[in-house]
């Protein structure tokens, strides 16, 4: 597994749902049901303020497993990404090695 | 379709929950719910708040709790641990009374729509869970009184829902990847809970798969639920509104566990996993239920149904206020308790007719006229609202106080009742005073007055233990309160959650005064004293800015410090803890307990849940029994006068009271010479003198700096100026500037002003100047003829922005009609608007006055008597020691500490023909209660062995007695006896030297030789080596034990420094100039922050130099200039212009402030070397 903090771009369903990622000016079709979940963050050490009523959560962060090929066809990776709530900029986070199985 | 919050946690839940139930209830209902839940952890305590949200929100109700199952210690290593662990076999608490530990938490719903059964099981249920806590054990329930508490005993229906969820032992089971312990736990359950009682809440926050509260749990909770066919529900688990929340939430269970965040996340994580807990919408809850359903592999008619039951269970559980929880309906012990067996309102009559002859004896003519009237009147406004039972209570309970011995008062609106007048509860006559009874009740407000008894605070709790026994354990429980964070603790409990150092976060709280934490960033723009931390503030900014620029040495914590004044914001007023209320006694009937859950108080008696707020809205009769100190002050003075002066005769010749034309004592004093203060006229001149003179020190609620001044200003010469006075030193008054008109006009500087002639009888009083509440009733009354009742509902709708205007509109129309011409009208109007909700209400007034009179009294009659009261009780806002400083001041000898004459209170004793008070071993540091008696017990010692001996008295509180000179006296016989030159420093230094175990042997003398006039050995072969100590090492010793200085004033070792720096005494004060520059100097011994004209701050500091008090009023400019110094520093130097306030006030307007220990600091002149001083000063 290779760990990451890179910006990477992505392109969404109206759903909101990842569709497709550039990463390295390299397209990756991402499979259809990606999923989702929300971690917490250490806010207190990132953040510098945390003023009441600021309407973004300070503490999620939305993590979003995806599987992708590169152009469609390449070998299925898995991916890890993070979409920052407040700017909804994208961070590529995690390469696993090899095809993960999906736990629930 | 909307969705319905079952599981919500309120900001009532404290360290826990976020948001308050008003705005939760507005949001589910913006939303379009039409109910909405409550279940708080452990209690009701935001459900009666709950109720009135969602009333005015227009949605219903839904009432639970979530409380933690409690189970016996298990033997598979599950909760609490036991059997074969570590622990060994043989378990401390696993014998007798097992212990229990916490396995999961519920939520437990009460069913609505049955007539409160399912309330009052709630009730119950809540009750028992409070019960079953001991050191051992937490608050929680077990599945057996779950089980009982379910099904109505009477019907056996179910009345009580469970929700089994993410907190269950079901759902933390499945954490460990465990398959088959969560499914025999969901087993267990289904097994146990009565048909209908049960249901499995599926919850997912959208953490990481597989951990709690993950879509994947939801899914397993579910399938559990279809496998058992029971009712699933969907919930949030919300703690708070909005998604914002979720970092306040972080900082409560930081709070909560008192641990660091950082310390509280990590692998082993304790806080929320996320922040997905708040009150989401319907579109994002049905939204997420079709994600669960997608995970389970499920479709919308499994969505449909899980949303399906919730709604049944959510109607199941909808609370009708009214026949649900009894909102609104007031409840009064039942009559046969009260030991009445005719109707309430006749015995009432009766008791009211019975009292006319000992209030008013020998009255006739017009003037038994008007009172019999306003008898008929009041029994008429009780009747119609059938509150007869409650003034036979309020009667009841104020009888019993009495017949105890213990001294009572009635305070607040109650005063204005003639019916408490003539049966007792009241000591003010409302006649004389022109109260009016619509101010205290009215048939158009139809909810329990408050009735306020002042007791003797050291007997409070007897007084509560006796109306338990009197009224029965199930009608009475103590009233509690909520205890929200404000500025300090919030700035604290912030710093923690931060990690910060605690020293530093302790220096910052203390500079937080008075200001509500929310607006903590404002007041440090606008604080002096805040002014170097918003600095440090400021640069933690900037060196977060420049962290990337070249090698910036980072400087301690300062950046976290942005982070502090944020959270510090958001924990502003949350509750944190529940507490006895200070005074409240909930009284009901025998229902009480089904109606409010109750849990221990630190007094071993019952406690509510329910806080003052809460009372009205429930119907609950609440009773003030305040316990107030200078209550128990008097009382003890008016012992010690009979103790010291056993006659009449004795007690009329020593308080230079008036004889009649026979030569005879006044009837309050008894022929044993014991005073009745209450039956003390309210005329005395010797009384008004000294309250005139200002020097009013331990005088209830004259004593205050600002007090004396407008004391002074005012001169009072009747009682009736006491109550105006009283009434004038209040925050709206003092704002409004009403007090200089009124006291230019009464002074008769300015011509009094009635806005028409027709006002004149309603202002009068106070020479046209509006002050009272009853004033504003008149003039409505007599401006519209609307009646006092309805004036009083206009009264309260001042200042409300929208009633106010129908208010207005009424008024205006009405007294056109009335022939008043706009310009009366514009004027009168303005008076009553500016007026608004403050003001005070006369019978407040004249109730406080009573009290404030009779100490007065016995401060100019049996002064001694009554500083020792002070003393023993300490009942006012000064330290302690700035009250020894005024006997000081009044020439009443300071007895020090004898071993044979002080005992365990301050007592009065004569000292050649002069009364003096004698310091307690008390207030001795270190000294037990139980050395303390055994002293008492066997005094008096005729040698230090004697007391070893016969009181087994310690080598410390040995030398602590010698410190404080308690053996002067027997050392001074054995000096003269001898010869001996020893001093007091010889003998402490003698007891030091005795080893601690073998003294007693050492000195103790064979039998009998006590009995031989030898005299003391041990001190008549006390070498003489060391000097007496100095007079300020004694004082310093005394401060040091005593916390009081006895022998000298503290001020007086700094009297070659303050003569350098040409300091003025505040008995100099007096003479000089107004408006003349002087420096003043001592021990700050008062800091007040009064409401001020302007919203401008203003900050008072009283300082003692041991001749009097100076009080300094520190306005924007010097309070700019002293900075830290306004409230951290104990001795201060201050410069300041002279103010006079009256014939006998002066004040001082400071204009800089010092530390006057900080030597270096101080403005000396010139040439004056600091360090010479500091040497002469030692």
């Amino acid at each position: 597994m290779a760990l990451f903090s890179e910006s990477v771009e992505i392109l969404c369903s109206p759903a909101a749902v990842p569709l497709q990622m550039t990463w390295h000016g390299q397209d990756y079709a991402i499979e259809a049901e990606p999923l989702r979940w929300y971690e917490r963050r250490a806010w207190w050490v990132e953040e510098t303020r945390a003023e009441r009523g600021s309407g973004t959560s300070l503490v999620d962060h939305e993590i979003w497993r995806v599987q992708a090929r590169l152009k469609g066809q390449g070998e299925l990776l898995t991916f890890d990404l993070t979409r920052h709530l407040a700017s909804g900029r994208w961070r590529l986070l995690r390469l696993h090695d090899g095809v993960q199985v999906r736990s629930a | 379709m909307s969705f319905i919050h079952l599981h919500v946690s309120t900001a009532f839940s404290a360290h826990y929950g976020v948001s308050w139930p008003d705005d939760l209830a507005q949001a589910a209902a913006a939303d379009g719910a039409d109910a909405l839940g409550c279940t708080d952890r452990d209690g009701l305590y935001g459900t009666v708040k709950h109720l009135k949200a969602c009333m005015a929100a227009g949605i219903e109700p839904i009432v639970g709790v979530d409380l933690a199952v409690l189970e016996p210690a298990s033997d598979d290593g599950g909760p609490g641990g036991g059997g074969h662990g570590s622990g060994g076999g043989h378990g401390s608490a696993g014998y007798g009374r097992q212990a229990l530990a916490v396995n999961g938490r519920v939520v437990v719903l009460a069913h609505g729509g049955i007539k409160g059964v399912g309330y009052r099981a709630l009730c119950r249920l809540i009750s028992d869970a409070h019960a079953n806590a001991s050191t051992h054990t937490p608050v929680g329930i077990t599945l057996e009184q779950l089980v009982a508490r379910s099904l109505d005993p009477q019907t056996l229906a179910p009345v009580l829902t469970v929700l089994v969820g993410p907190s269950s032992d079901v759902g933390q089971a499945m954490a460990g990847r465990k398959y088959l312990t969560p499914r025999r736990n969901f087993q267990r359950w289904h097994a146990r809970m009565p048909a209908g009682t049960l249901a499995a809440e599926i919850v997912s926050h959208l953490s990481a798969p597989g951990e709690t509260l993950s879509t994947a749990h939801a899914v397993r909770m579910l399938k559990l639920a279809r496998e058992y066919g029971v009712p699933a529900v969907l919930t949030n688990a919300v703690r708070y509104c909005e998604v914002d929340g979720a970092a306040t939430a972080d900082v409560l269970d930081s709070a909560r566990t008192l641990t660091p965040l950082t310390a509280l996340s990590g692998p082993e994580s304790r806080l929320q996993p996320n922040g997905q807990g708040w009150l989401k919408t319907s579109a994002q809850m049905i939204a997420l239920g079709r994600e669960i359903m997608h995970a389970a592999g499920y479709g919308g008619a499994e969505l449909a149904q899980l949303l399906g039951s919730t709604q049944e269970l959510a109607d199941r559980c909808r609370m009708d206020p009214v026949t649900d929880m009894g909102w609104k309906q007031p409840v009064v012990p039942e009559a046969s308790v009260l030991g009445i067996d005719q109707d309430p309102l006749v015995e009432l009559t009766q008791r009211a007719e019975a009292g006319i002859e000992r209030r008013f004896p020998g009255i006739s003519g017009r003037a038994e006229q008007v009172m019999r009237d306003r008898l008929l009147h009041e029994l008429g406004i009780i009747d119609r609202l059938g509150f007869s039972s409650y003034f036979l209570t309020v009667a009841e309970v104020s009888r019993m106080i009495t017949e105890m011995g213990v001294r009572a008062a009635a305070r607040g609106s109650g005063a204005s009742s003639l019916v408490n007048y003539l049966i007792d509860i009241s000591q003010v006559d409302p006649l004389r005073h022109d109260l009016i009874f619509e101010r205290f009740l009215s048939q158009d407000r139809a909810t329990l007055p408050d009735i306020d008894i002042d007791v003797e605070s050291a007997q409070r709790h007897n007084v509560y233990h006796r109306i338990f026994d009197r009224f029965g354990a199930e009608r009475v429980t103590l009233m509690s309160m909520q205890n929200g964070y404000r500025a300090r603790g919030a700035v604290r409990d912030a710093g923690l959650a931060l990690g910060m150092d605690e020293e530093d976060v302790g220096a910052i709280a203390k500079q937080l005064w008075r200001f509500s934490a929310r607006n903590f960033r404002e007041a440090m723009a606008e604080k002096p004293e805040l002014r170097e931390f918003a600095q440090r503030v400021e640069q933690g900014q900037q060196n977060r800015q420049s962290q990337y620029g070249p090698g910036i040495p980072q400087t301690g914590g300062n950046q976290q410090l942005d982070l502090l004044v944020d959270l510090t914001e958001r924990l502003d007023r949350l509750p944190r803890h529940i507490s006895m209320h200070p005074c409240g006694v909930i009284l009901g009937d025998k229902s009480l307990l089904d109606r409010s859950p109750v849990q221990p108080s630190g007094l071993g008696l019952p406690m509510s849940q329910f806080d003052k707020h809460d009372m009205d809205p429930m119907g609950m009769l609440k009773l003030d029994v305040l316990g107030v100190r200078m209550q128990s002050a008097m009382a003890y003075a008016i012992r010690e006068v009979v103790r010291i002066h056993p006659s009449k005769t004795e007690v009329v010749a020593a308080g230079r009271h008036q004889l009649n034309s026979q030569g005879e004592g006044p009837a309050y004093v008894a022929e044993d010479g014991h005073i009745d203060l209450n039956a003390v006229p309210l005329d005395d001149e010797a009384t008004f003198e000294l309250i005139r003179s200002t020097y009013t020190l331990g005088c209830f609620q004259i004593e205050s700096p600002g007090q004396r001044e407008l004391i002074g200003k005012m001169a009072p010469r009747e009682f009736n100026d006491l109550i105006i006075d009283i009434s004038l030193f209040r925050p709206g008054p003092m704002k409004s500037n009403m007090v200089k008109p009124f006291l230019e006009n009464r002074h008769g500087f300015a011509p009094e002003v009635y806005p028409h002639p027709a006002l004149k009888p309603a202002l009068q009083e106070t020479h046209g100047v509006t002050v009272f509440h009853e004033q504003v009733l008149r003039t409505f009354d007599v401006m519209t003829g609307c009646g006092l009742a309805r004036a009083d509902e206009f009264r309260r709708a001042l200042g409300n922005e929208v009633a106010e205007g129908k208010v207005e509109d009424y008024f205006r129309r009405q007294a056109r009609k009335k022939q008043f011409s706009l310009d009366v009208i514009d004027q009168v109007w303005e008076t009553l608007k500016a007026f608004g909700s403050f003001g005070f209400c006369k019978a407040h007034g004249a109730a406080f006055a009573v009290p404030t009179y009779q100490s007065a009294w016995l401060k100019a009659h049996h002064p001694e008597a009554f500083l020792a009261g002070l003393w023993e009780h300490d009942p006012g806002m000064y330290p302690r020691r700035l009250l020894v400083a005024e006997a000081r001041r009044m020439g009443i000898p300071i007895l020090p500490l004898d071993i044979n004459h002080s005992t365990g209170e301050y007592r009065v004793e004569e000292v050649n023909g002069k009364l003096g008070i004698r310091m307690s071993l008390a207030g001795i540091y270190g000294l037990s209660g139980t050395e303390l008696k055994r002293i008492v017990a066997h005094q008096p010692y005729d040698s230090l062995a004697d007391l070893r001996t016969r009181a087994k008295v310690g080598r410390s509180t040995m030398k602590r007695l010698a410190q404080l000179g308690a053996f002067d006296a027997l050392h001074l016989t054995s000096k003269g006896e001898t010869g001996s030159t020893a001093s007091r420093s010889d003998l402490i230094a003698h007891l030091h030297s005795l080893p601690v175990r073998s003294a007693n042997r050492r000195w103790e003398p064979i039998e009998g030789q006590l009995h031989l006039p030898l005299g003391d050995l041990e001190l008549n072969n006390l070498k003489d080596e060391l000097p007496e100590p100095s007079a300020a090492e004694k004082v310093r010793t005394e401060l040091d034990l005593l916390a009081l200085d006895v022998s000298d004033h503290l001020m007086s070792s700094y009297r070659p420094l303050l003569q350098r720096l040409g300091v003025t005494t505040a008995d100099k004060l007096l003479r000089l100039r107004n408006n003349s520059e002087v420096l003043v100097a001592g021990i700050r011994v008062a800091t007040q922050t009064p409401p001020m004209r302007g919203g401008r701050r203003v900050v008072f500091i009283s300082i003692d130099d041991g001749t009097g008090c100076v009080d300094a009023t520190f306005f924007h400019e010097a309070q700019e200039k002293s900075g830290p110094l306004l409230f951290g520093t104990r001795m201060l130097l201050i410069r300041g212009l002279t103010r006079r306030t009256g014939p006998r006030g002066i004040s001082l307007q400071a204009l800089e402030a010092w530390d006057l220990s900080q030597t270096e600091t101080l403005p000396l002149p010139v040439g004056a070397a600091a360090g010479q001083l500091q040497a002469q000063q030692a």
